[in-house]
C-alpha cells in the first residue's frame, strides 16, 4: 500500500491502482465518458485529464498509475479548463436532442455540462450531418449525431460477447460506429450497449419515448428468469394523480454484482419484465357451485387448515398433494418442507418448472427458474407431474403457480382436477387454470415481496420488495406460516416467523448447506 | 563544398543495384559490425554519436536502442519508419530510392544491435514504385548473403520485410504504424507502455526512420567522434533538408546540422523564384511554428530552433513568399490536419475539423471579429490534451500564424 494525496486529501491505496480507482475508493468523482470499470482505459475522451504536481502537461486519471507521495488535484484551474475544453468539443457537434432525447436525464453530457459547462455556444458552423434512427439490433437503434465515440459499445462486443458486431467507420469527424458485414447486433446482451452509452446515441428501442428517467424509481432485486440469479434494478412508475398507467414497470437495468453477474444482465432478463403487470390478479376468486364469491384471507385460511385437519386426523395425509415451482424462495420451500413433508408427512410433492432452454458461456443458465438449487439443498427431489397419480390419489391439491400449462394442455388438467375434491391456486397471474381451482389465492411476485434464493452456483441472496405488491396479494411465505398457526401442530414453532429473515434464520440452524452462507 | 555522408554516390548509375553498390565499398559497415565488434558496443558508438531521430521527434537512437529489454522471452522487431507523412518532406524517398542498400545496412547493424531478427519497411501507399524497388533491394542482399539466415556465417538471422501503407499521415506516429502493420485501424495507442517493451505483436520494438537508420553504417565505419565533428557535439552528423515553395532549386541538399537557414534557402536553393519577397519560414515541415522573413538568422538545428520555439522536425523547408495569402496557407494546414485525424481523442477530431470551418468561412468571406480568438482558444484546448502528437502538430502551426500574422488573416475578416 502506498499514500498518495487527492484534492490534498491523503489516501491508501495499492500500487497498481489507476487515480481514477483510487479517486473512486475516496469518494472523490473523476468526471469521465470512455472509461467503464470493465474495460482496460481508452483514454480517448480527455475528460478525466487531472494536474499532477511536478509534471508539465495534464494526465489522464483513467490510465495513469499511482505513484509513492504522488499529488492530485482533480479541482485547480487548469483542470476545469481543460474539462470545460472537452465539453465544449463535444457539444460542437453534438445535436440540441435533449428535449426528445431518450437518455435525458441520466446523460453524463448533460451532467457534465451543467457542472461544467454552461458557456455561451461558440460554434457558428454548420453541424456535421448523420443518419439518426440507424437500426442496428433486434432492440437497438443508434443516432450517429448523439455518438461522442467513445467506442464502449465497439469494446463491449469485442470484450465480452467477442462477437464484434460493431466497429468504427471512416475517419477523423467523419468517423461513425456502424455494423461489420451487414450483421446486426443480435446477441443475447445486446441491451448492455445502451446502459453503457454515455449519451443518447444507442437507445433501446424497448424504452423509446415510453417516459423520462426522471419519473422512474428504481427497487433493487434478482432476476427470476434463470438460475444465475442476476442483480438488477427494477424501474417503475408510480403513476399521476389524474390519470393511472397502464403498467408500473419500464424497463429493467442491471445491477453490479461481482459475486454473480459483475456489470451485466442478458436481455431475457432485461426484455422479460412484462410477467410483472400484465394478466395479474389481485383479488381472492372462488368458484363455488352458486357462482362466484369472494372470501377475506383469514376465511380462505381458515378454510384451507380445516380441509388439512380433516384429513390429518383421519389419519389420510397421504390424500394431499402438492404442486410446486422453484421460483419459490429458499424460506417459502422450507416452510412447506416443514409443514406437508414433516408435520403432516404428505409424500407426493410433485415440481413443475418453465421448460429448460439453452444456455449460454456468460450468465444464461439452462434452468429457467432461480431456485432449483435452493429446493434441492432443502431436501426435495423435484419430482415431475403425473396426471394420472395426481387424479387417483389425491383429495386436496395445493397448486403453486401456474407453470402446469407449459406441460400438459387445459384438457388434460381439467379432467386431471375433475377426479380431485379440492383444489386452491396459488398464483400470480390468471390464465385458464384459475376456473379450475376451487379458491385462486393471489401471490406476490419475487419482485414484490422478501426472501432468498440460492442461485445455480449455490450462492444465495436475499431480496426484498421492490415494488408494493398489489391489492390483496400476499407473499406465500406469510400465508404458509398463518396456515402453520391455524393447523396449530406445532404452532409455537411458527409463530417465530414474523419475517423471512427469522425463518431464513431457522434455516441456517437445521440445514448446513445455509449454515455456512452469510448474506 | 560541405561532406555529404548520406548522399555522395547518388549520382552514379545504378547505385541501387548492390553489385554497384558494392563497388563503393558497399556492406563494409555491415560486414565490420558483424565480425569485429559486440552488439553493445555498437549501441555504445551510436549513443556516443548523438545520432538524433530524423523522424521529426529528435530522440536519440541509441538511447532508444537501449531501452529495448535484452533478458526477455519474446521476439523483438524493428520497424523502420518510411511513411514519410510530414508534409513538405520528401528526403527518405531519395534514400530508398536512389541508395535502398545503404538503409539496408542501417537495418542490418541495428537489428545486429538489438537482437533483432525480424524488420519491417513501413512504407507510405503512395511510394509504390519505391516500395518495389526496395522489395527488389531485399532480394539482391538476400542472394549476397546479407540478410536471412546465418549472415556472413556469424550466426545471426535476419529478415526484412516491406509493408505498404494506404494513405494515411497518422500512421507515420510510432504507435498507429503498429497498428497498421497488425491489420487494425491505424490508431495510435496509449503510452505507456511504449514500443520498447510492448510494440508490434505485444513484443519489444524499436522504430526508426529512414535517415536516421541510414546514418548508422557511416558511425560504424568512422566513429562516433568523427561523426560528432561533422555535426554538432551534441548533434552529430549531416541533415537532408528538403527545400520547397518559392525558391529557385527546391529539392534536397545534404548540409552539417547547424546550418544556417538563411544560408539553405538564399545561397544553396538558389534564393526567391521570380526575385519576389520572403514572407515566411516553415522550417521543420508543416507542423514546426512558423517563422516570420526576420526570423531566418537562425541554425538549424534540434536546439536552437527549440529555443527559437519552432523545431527542426523533419527538416523539410517551406518557403513562403510575399504574394502566397497566409490565409490560404493556413485553409491547407486546416484541411489536412483535419482530414488526417484519426478520430479517437475529442479534441483532435472535433478541434481540427472546427478550426477548418471558420477558416474556411473566412476565406469565403464571412469571417467575424471572435473567430481568430476562438481559433486560438480551440488550438490551446488541443495543445498538450490530445492521445497523441498529431493534436500538438495541428495546434502549433495554427497558433504560430494566428499569432505572427494576425493582421493578414484580420484583412479578411469583413467589417
Amino acid at each position: 500500500m502506498i499514500k498518495i494525496f487527492i484534492d490534498e486529501k491523503a489516501i491508501e491505496v495499492e500500487e497498481s491502482t489507476t487515480i481514477l480507482k483510487a479517486a473512486e475508493h475516496a469518494g472523490i468523482d473523476i468526471p469521465h465518458l470512455c472509461y467503464h470499470a470493465a474495460f482496460p482505459p481508452e483514454g480517448t475522451c480527455r475528460m478525466c485529464l487531472v494536474e499532477i504536481e511536478g509534471l508539465p502537461s495534464l494526465e489522464l486519471a483513467c490510465s495513469t498509475q499511482v505513484k509513492d507521495g504522488m499529488k492530485v488535484s482533480t479541482k485547480s484551474e487548469r483542470v476545469i479548463e481543460a474539462r470545460k475544453g472537452v465539453l465544449e468539443f463535444l457539444l460542437a457537434e453534438h445535436p440540441p436532442d435533449c428535449p426528445i432525447c431518450d437518455k435525458a436525464g441520466e446523460c453524463s453530457l448533460q451532467d457534465y455540462y451543467e457542472e461544467y459547462g454552461l458557456f455561451e455556444n461558440q460554434f457558428n458552423e454548420f453541424k456535421e450531418k448523420r443518419e439518426k434512427k440507424v437500426k442496428i439490433g433486434k432492440n437497438l437503434i443508434h443516432d450517429m449525431e448523439r455518438c461522442i465515440l467513445c467506442r464502449r459499445c465497439v469494446r463491449f462486443l469485442k470484450e465480452v460477447t467477442k462477437t464484434q458486431e460493431l466497429g468504427v467507420f471512416e475517419r477523423g469527424i467523419h468517423s461513425e460506429i456502424n455494423i461489420l458485414d451487414g450483421v446486426l447486433v443480435d446477441n443475447n446482451y445486446s441491451g448492455n450497449l445502451a446502459e453503457i452509452c454515455p449519451v443518447g446515441a444507442m437507445t433501446d428501442s424497448d424504452f423509446r419515448f415510453k417516459t423520462r428517467t426522471w419519473f422512474l424509481k428504481k427497487g433493487e432485486s434478482i432476476c427470476p428468469l434463470c438460475s444465475r440469479g442476476c442483480s438488477i434494478f427494477i424501474e417503475y412508475h408510480e403513476g399521476f394523480s389524474r390519470f393511472t398507467l397502464p403498467k408500473r414497470v419500464y424497463r429493467i437495468r442491471s445491477r453490479e454484482n461481482h459475486k454473480v453477474n459483475g456489470f451485466w444482465i442478458c436481455d431475457i432478463g432485461r426484455y422479460g419484465y412484462s410477467y410483472i403487470d400484465e394478466n395479474r390478479i389481485d383479488k381472492i376468486i372462488v368458484n363455488n357451485k352458486e357462482g362466484g364469491e369472494t372470501i377475506t384471507w383469514e376465511k380462505a385460511v381458515v378454510f384451507l387448515a380445516e380441509k388439512i385437519k380433516r384429513l390429518y386426523h383421519m389419519k389420510k395425509t397421504s390424500r394431499i398433494a402438492l404442486i410446486l415451482n422453484t421460483w419459490l424462495s429458499n424460506e417459502e420451500l422450507f416452510l412447506i418442507n416443514k409443514i406437508f413433508r414433516n408435520d403432516l408427512s404428505v409424500e407426493n410433492i410433485y415440481f413443475t418448472d418453465p421448460p429448460e432452454g439453452e444456455e449460454d458461456d456468460l450468465l444464461l443458465t439452462s434452468e429457467r427458474s432461480p431456485n432449483k438449487r435452493g429446493a434441492r439443498e432443502i431436501g426435495f427431489d423435484l419430482m415431475p407431474i403425473d396426471l394420472e397419480t395426481l387424479a387417483d390419489k389425491t383429495d386436496l391439491l395445493l397448486i403453486f403457480g401456474s407453470f402446469m400449462f407449459d406441460q400438459f394442455n387445459l384438457a388434460e388438467i381439467k379432467s386431471a382436477l375433475d377426479h380431485i375434491e379440492t383444489k386452491i391456486l396459488f398464483t400470480s397471474h390468471s390464465n385458464g387454470m384459475n376456473s379450475l381451482a376451487d379458491i385462486v389465492l393471489p401471490m406476490s411476485l419475487i419482485a414484490e415481496k422478501e426472501g432468498s434464493l440460492t442461485n445455480v452456483d449455490g450462492i444465495v441472496q436475499n431480496f426484498s420488495p421492490a415494488l408494493a405488491a398489489q391489492g390483496e396479494c400476499q407473499p406465500e411465505w406469510k400465508v404458509l406460516v398463518n396456515l402453520a398457526k391455524e393447523l396449530k401442530i406445532n404452532f409455537k414453532f411458527y409463530s417465530q416467523f414474523s419475517s423471512s429473515e427469522a425463518i431464513f434464520h431457522e434455516m441456517k440452524k437445521e440445514i448446513s448447506f445455509f449454515e455456512k452462507k452469510s448474506e | 563544398m560541405e561532406e555529404k555522408l548520406l548522399t555522395q554516390h547518388f549520382g552514379i548509375e545504378n547505385l541501387f543495384k548492390v553489385d554497384v553498390y558494392l563497388k563503393h565499398s558497399g556492406y563494409q559497415a555491415v560486414k565490420k559490425a558483424l565480425k569485429e565488434m559486440k552488439p553493445s558496443e555498437i549501441m555504445d558508438e551510436v549513443k556516443a554519436a548523438n545520432l538524433r531521430g530524423r523522424g521529426g521527434a529528435g530522440f536519440p537512437a541509441g538511447v532508444k536502442w537501449g531501452f529495448v529489454p535484452q533478458d526477455i522471452d519474446k521476439p523483438k522487431y524493428l520497424c523502420v519508419n518510411a511513411d514519410e507523412g510530414e508534409p513538405g518532406t520528401f528526403k527518405d524517398r531519395y534514400i530508398m530510392s536512389h541508395n535502398p542498400h545503404l538503409l539496408l545496412e542501417g537495418i542490418i547493424i541495428a537489428s545486429f544491435a538489438v537482437g533483432i531478427q525480424k524488420g519491417f519497411v513501413y512504407i507510405r501507399g503512395e511510394y509504390e514504385t519505391i516500395a518495389l524497388r526496395f522489395e527488389q533491394a531485399i532480394s539482391e542482399a538476400n542472394k549476397e548473403g546479407f540478410l536471412g539466415k546465418n549472415i556472413l556465417g556469424t550466426g545471426f538471422d535476419l529478415d526484412v520485410f516491406v509493408h505498404r501503407g494506404a494513405g494515411s499521415y497518422i500512421c507515420g506516429e510510432e504507435t498507429a504504424l503498429l497498428e497498421s502493420l497488425e491489420g487494425k485501424r491505424g490508431n495510435p495507442r496509449l503510452k505507456p507502455p511504449f514500443p520498447a517493451s510492448v510494440g508490434l505483436f505485444g513484443c519489444p520494438t524499436v522504430i526508426n526512420n529512414v535517415e536516421t537508420l541510414s546514418n548508422v553504417p557511416q558511425i560504424i565505419l568512422n566513429g562516433a567522434k568523427w561523426f560528432c565533428q561533422k555535426g554538432l557535439p551534441k548533434d552529430g552528423g549531416t541533415r537532408i533538408f528538403g527545400v520547397s515553395g518559392m525558391v529557385k532549386n527546391p529539392g534536397i541538399y545534404e548540409l552539417p546540422m547547424g546550418t544556417s537557414l538563411k544560408d539553405i534557402i538564399f545561397k544553396h536553393a538558389g534564393g526567391m523564384k521570380d526575385g519576389k519577397k520572403l514572407k515566411a519560414v516553415i522550417p521543420g515541415g508543416m507542423s514546426a511554428p512558423i517563422l516570420t522573413a526576420d526570423e531566418i538568422n537562425i541554425k538549424m538545428d534540434f536546439d536552437s530552433l527549440m529555443d527559437a520555439k519552432s523545431m527542426l522536425g523533419s527538416a523539410a523547408i517551406i518557403v513562403i513568399d510575399e504574394d502566397t495569402s497566409i490565409l490560404d496557407v493556413l485553409k491547407v494546414i486546416t484541411k489536412f490536419y483535419s482530414h488526417e485525424s484519426c478520430g479517437q481523442c475529442t479534441p483532435c477530431r472535433v478541434g481540427n475539423s472546427w478550426i477548418n470551418k471558420i477558416v474556411k468561412r473566412i476565406a469565403g468571406g464571412k469571417g467575424n471579429k471572435e473567430d481568430i480568438d476562438n481559433i486560438i482558444r480551440l488550438a490551446s484546448n488541443m495543445m498538450g490534451k490530445t492521445l497523441c502528437p498529431l493534436g500538438d502538430a495541428a495546434a502549433m502551426p495554427i497558433l504560430s500564424i494566428t499569432q505572427k500574422f494576425r493582421k493578414e488573416i484580420e484583412s479578411y475578416i469583413g467589417n
